[in-house]
């Protein structure tokens, strides 16, 4: 009899002792190491998607008349009467510079990214890069347009 | 002699007792210790993330080279004739944007229409710890021209 007392307080030690290392545990997780913040990546997600957005539309065509991405936008949104010195039309030459830019800048520095130009977000005018699959950055710029605004958008994915 | 050696085996108990107390305790020590000192690491870190941070927004503002019309300050934007002036200035007011850019290299790279690459801020160590290279897209404006092109302000902090 005295040897199940015994062995009754044993496990009761035994629950204690496993009581206290769970707690522990539970401290030293969550309150003794901290989790790192990643401060720069915050700073230049913020920064990314306008100014990428901001600078591509203000920059200048070289090969366009020195017209600027914007004015190409919305030519591109209204007549596409603009035909540019190497032949293409406004659309495909906001694209194609779009890609070069976005290729050399953000495809370098490996962030993936989508780049529209749309009045109706179902048949984008533009559109560069891939769909972000989970969180993403997004900036739209709205340009107005004789009949309605186009918008110029850049997701920038992560 | 029964009660002597009671005592002796109580005295052992004692201290074998208090042998494993204190290397528990000495465990637990090394633990905190350990816990405290990456604790230390991190936050080093993230001090250098905020210094890195702090000196590329204080370029993206640099009244030297930063674009404005009828005095009126252009955000985003870096005037390319003001480069040159600005370049050798910091060169010759050396300890002043030290103390603002610290060490840094500073970089301006023009991406389209054509390639073209300005150096305006270097200041290197070569035993550094920690890295970080931030890379902001930027207008770089002709004045000239008055015509935009595509840059970016590349910013390489390093920390001991």
């Amino acid at each position: 009899m005295p040897n199940r007392k015994s062995q009754m307080e044993i496990l009761g030690l035994a629950i204690v002792v496993v009581l206290i290392l769970v707690a522990t545990i539970f401290v030293v997780r969550f309150l003794v190491i901290k989790a790192p913040t990643n401060y720069r990546k915050g700073f230049i997600s913020a920064e990314l998607a306008s100014n990428m957005l901001n600078t591509f539309l203000k920059t200048a065509a070289k090969d366009c008349s020195q017209l600027t991405m914007t004015e190409l936008v919305q030519d591109c949104a209204q007549g596409r009467t603009i035909i540019c010195e190497n032949g293409q039309e406004s659309c495909a030459y906001v694209e194609l510079t779009a890609k070069s830019i976005f290729g050399q800048t953000l495809d370098k520095w490996n962030t993936d990214y989508e780049f529209l130009a749309y009045t109706d977000i179902n048949s984008p005018l533009i559109k560069t890069g891939k769909r972000c699959p989970a969180e993403k950055r997004s900036k739209l710029f709205p340009i107005p347009i004789s009949a309605a605004t186009v918008y110029a958008k850049l997701d920038i994915c992560g | 002699m029964k009660k002597q050696k009671k005592s002796q085996i109580q005295i052992g108990e004692t201290i074998a007792v208090l042998f494993v107390f204190f290397i528990l305790v000495t465990i637990g020590f090394i633990f905190y210790a350990k816990v405290i000192k990456g604790n230390i690491e991190l936050e080093k870190d993230e001090l250098s993330q905020l210094r890195s941070v702090g000196v590329a927004q204080r370029v993206m503002f640099m009244p030297e080279v930063q674009c404005s019309e009828d005095n009126v300050i252009i955000d985003n934007c870096i005037d390319i004739l003001k480069l040159e002036a600005a370049k050798s200035l910091i060169s010759e007011k050396e300890l002043y944007y030290y103390d603002l850019l610290e060490f840094s290299d500073i970089k301006i790279l023009q991406i389209y229409p054509e390639e073209a690459e300005w150096e305006i801020y270097s200041r290197k160590i070569d035993n550094f710890r920690n890295k970080f290279l931030t890379n902001v897209p930027i207008s770089l404006y002709n004045p000239a021209t008055r015509k935009h092109s595509f840059g970016v302000l590349a910013i390489e902090t390093l920390s001991r």
